[in-house]
This record gives C-alpha cells, sequence and structure tokens, in this order.
C-alpha cells in the first residue's frame, strides 16, 4: 500500500469513516459504509484530486450477505495514482449513491452495473440498460442467473410475431425451423 | 473461329437452344450480389475475401452492394446476438428474392463458443441458411469454396418451378446440368449433399 497516497487519502477523509482494506494488487483500498459514498466520494474528488472515475462495477458474493459489493476506481492525474473504493450492499434492492454529478462519466458504468446487476443508483438521472433491450428483465451478471439465458430469444420471437402480424405473413414461415432456445 | 459463329457459317441468324431453367440459374449464380453483414473478425475475413488478394471477382460475386435491396446473397460473418437477430431478419426480409443465405464462421452457423444469454444459437433459428462454413474465422478460401457449392446448388434449382409453385423448387437429380459443356460439368457426388437432401438418403438407400 502507497503510503504517501494513502496520506492524502486519510487527510481528504478526515472526519469520515472509512476502513482500510488489503488489496492483492496493492492498490489502495477502502472500504465505505452505503449511506457515506457520496460524501466521501465527493472529498476524494475535491480535496483528494481525483480528478477521473475510471470505473464503476459490482460483485456478486451469491452465498454471503450482504450480498453486492459496487467497486470504485478513481484516478488521480496530477498526483499519478490511485485508489479503489468498496461498498457492500444488500442483496434485495440493492441501492447506493450515484456519483455521476462529480464524474459525468461514471453514467455508462453505473447504466452497465444496473443492467448487468440490478444496482440503483439514486441520483442517476438516466437509469435506461445500457447493453440489454429495454423490456429484457434479468440482470445477467447475476450469480443466480444461468450463462444460457432464461429463454433468450424471446424478445426476438415477440418482435418477429408482431412483424408477421404487420406484413400479413403466416405465424411461422414453413421454411424456417422452430426456434431451439 | 467460324464454327462458333452461326452467322459466318450459314449467312443467317443464329440461334441458341437450352433450358429456361438452366440459362437462368447460370446467369444467377455467376452473377451474386453479396450483402456483407459483418458482425465481428469474420468481417475481416470477408474483406479479404473481396480485396485483390483473394479476389472474389472471378467467381462474379465482388459486388458488394451494402444495401439488402440490391443483394442476393445475405453473407452473416460473425457473433449474431440475440439484439442484432432482429436487424438481421429485416436485411433479409428486405432483399428481393431469389436470395440465399451463407452462415460464415462457428458463431453464426451454431453460436460458436458463445454459449451464453446473449448470442443466437445459430443463424438458422431465424433464416433460411445454404451453406454453413466451418471456422474461427473461417480463411478466404473457405468462403470461397462455399460461394462455388452455393453455384452448385444454384443450378440445382428449378426457377421455373418455383414461379409457377410447382413442388419442389429444387429439381430433380441431373436435369439441371443437361447442357452444361462437358468439361464444365458439376460433379454429381453425393458426397456434397447435404445428409437430408433426398438424394444422399436415396443414395444411401441404394448403397444398403
Amino acid at each position: 500500500m502507497s503510503a504517501t497516497t494513502l496520506e492524502r487519502v486519510r487527510r481528504a477523509l478526515a472526519g469520515l469513516e472509512f476502513e482500510e482494506l488489503a488489496a492483492r494488487d496493492g492498490m489502495p483500498t477502502l472500504g465505505l459504509a452505503p449511506e457515506d459514498v457520496h460524501a466521501a466520494m465527493e472529498r476524494l474528488a475535491h480535496a483528494g484530486r481525483f480528478s477521473t472515475c475510471i470505473l464503476v462495477t459490482a460483485v456478486d458474493h451469491l452465498p454471503d450477505e450482504p450480498r453486492f459489493e459496487v467497486v470504485w476506481q478513481l484516478l488521480s492525474v496530477a498526483e499519478n495514482d490511485r485508489v479503489r473504493v468498496k461498498c457492500r450492499l444488500p442483496g434485495d434492492e440493492p441501492r447506493v449513491a450515484s456519483v455521476s454529478d462529480l464524474w459525468p462519466g461514471a453514467r455508462f458504468s453505473e447504466r452497465e452495473c444496473w443492467d448487468m446487476f440490478g444496482i440503483r443508483f439514486d441520483g442517476l438521472a438516466d437509469h435506461r440498460r445500457l447493453l440489454m433491450p429495454e423490456e429484457y428483465g434479468h440482470h445477467p451478471l447475476r450469480k443466480d442467473f444461468p450463462h444460457q439465458g432464461i429463454d433468450p430469444g424471446r424478445l426476438y420471437r415477440e418482435w418477429d410475431r408482431a412483424r408477421r402480424a404487420q406484413q400479413g405473413f403466416p405465424a411461422q414461415h414453413p421454411d424456417e425451423l422452430q426456434p431451439q432456445r | 473461329m467460324g464454327t462458333l459463329n452461326p452467322v459466318e457459317e450459314t449467312g443467317q441468324s443464329g440461334f441458341f437452344a437450352t433450358r429456361a431453367d438452366f440459362l437462368v440459374n447460370w446467369g444467377r449464380k455467376n452473377s451474386l450480389w453479396p450483402m456483407p453483414l459483418g458482425l465481428s473478425c469474420c468481417g475481416i475475413e470477408l474483406m479479404a475475401m473481396i480485396g485483390p488478394k483473394f479476389d472474389l471477382a472471378r467467381f462474379g460475386a465482388e459486388a458488394a452492394r451494402f444495401t439488402p435491396r440490391q443483394c442476393d446473397l445475405l453473407i452473416v460473418a460473425g457473433t449474431l446476438t440475440w439484439k442484432m437477430a432482429q436487424a438481421c431478419r429485416q436485411i433479409y426480409d428486405q432483399m428481393p428474392d431469389p436470395k440465399w443465405v451463407i452462415a460464415m464462421g462457428v458463431c453464426s452457423s451454431s453460436g460458436g463458443m458463445y454459449d451464453s444469454y446473449a448470442v443466437c444459437q445459430g443463424v438458422d433459428s431465424i433464416l433460411p441458411v445454404d451453406v454453413y462454413v466451418p471456422g474461427c474465422p473461417p480463411r478466404p478460401d473457405a468462403v470461397i469454396d462455399a460461394i462455388l457449392k452455393l453455384q452448385k446448388k444454384i443450378a440445382r434449382e428449378s426457377p421455373t418451378g418455383r414461379l409457377a409453385g410447382t413442388g419442389e423448387a429444387i429439381v430433380d437429380e441431373g436435369t439441371g446440368v443437361l447442357h452444361m459443356p462437358p468439361n464444365r460439368a458439376v460433379e454429381r457426388s453425393t458426397l456434397d449433399l447435404h445428409p437430408h437432401d433426398p438424394r444422399a438418403r436415396r443414395a444411401a438407400r441404394e448403397s444398403k
């Protein structure tokens, strides 16, 4: 753990409760309670000079509770160092504060995190899914989601039925095979 | 020279007798216009195939148009996700008849290594496919081979039967190559047939 980075982080977060976690790669790592996330991030962004939010992602520790762990990685261009921030969230209705007001680029990562893990970010203006179709109805990177999906062709078949009805075709073209899964 | 020119030989304008099916198929199979649907790394091999080194123009299929309305051969090159499947189906629907489909690479043939919630497990679950090309990605030679196989397949079709709406679109054994010059004759090997093709089944029955 880099001492100077940690010193700066400690100074920036003076008065807030945080935990210093050991990371295998040696990157300074903090653990925060969900309600402290936004205040701590604001201090890191301004007093800590962490000008860039590299990523927002999550880890699903399925049998354990609290189940989800949201991970942010911040980069300070001025100081050339990085810090990792972690926060554990409960399995039902995981919510955490959005940092998209501090780093606008975090919007995409937060939308992806909502799409893949179903974690809500309070304060994120645009809560659309990033990758999957809007009506998909599942969060596919959760550990309890089967990797081959739950009826993966459903949205295509619904679209195809509507298209055939609109164009006056029979519901299933005789040339075509039935979708397998 | 003279023997090839009936006008010179007889002093009258000549005519040339053939079957309508053969003539139409000959035109169709030697001027395929591909619609390249490059979805991943296979798209790069597709570009190489159309480029000068592999030179698809030798087989009359280099006129890639990038609009489905002018194309009759859809080459699905790469991983087809379920989200892309709707666009792929729309492209196929917008192509004018007659049209053919090549599934290039394992992803579009079967889903390949992406046994996943997001990937369509083979384009044949949304489109009728004529030729499957294995490989990840296949070399341009393999896709050229697929185009040659497709040409053989087109030569066996019956466009007049398809127009009249009578029976099968693919004619029975042999008739499609009746007037081919002997040195260009399509070998009618049952090895080239799909195992579900009625002629392959008949051959298997007879060999027993």
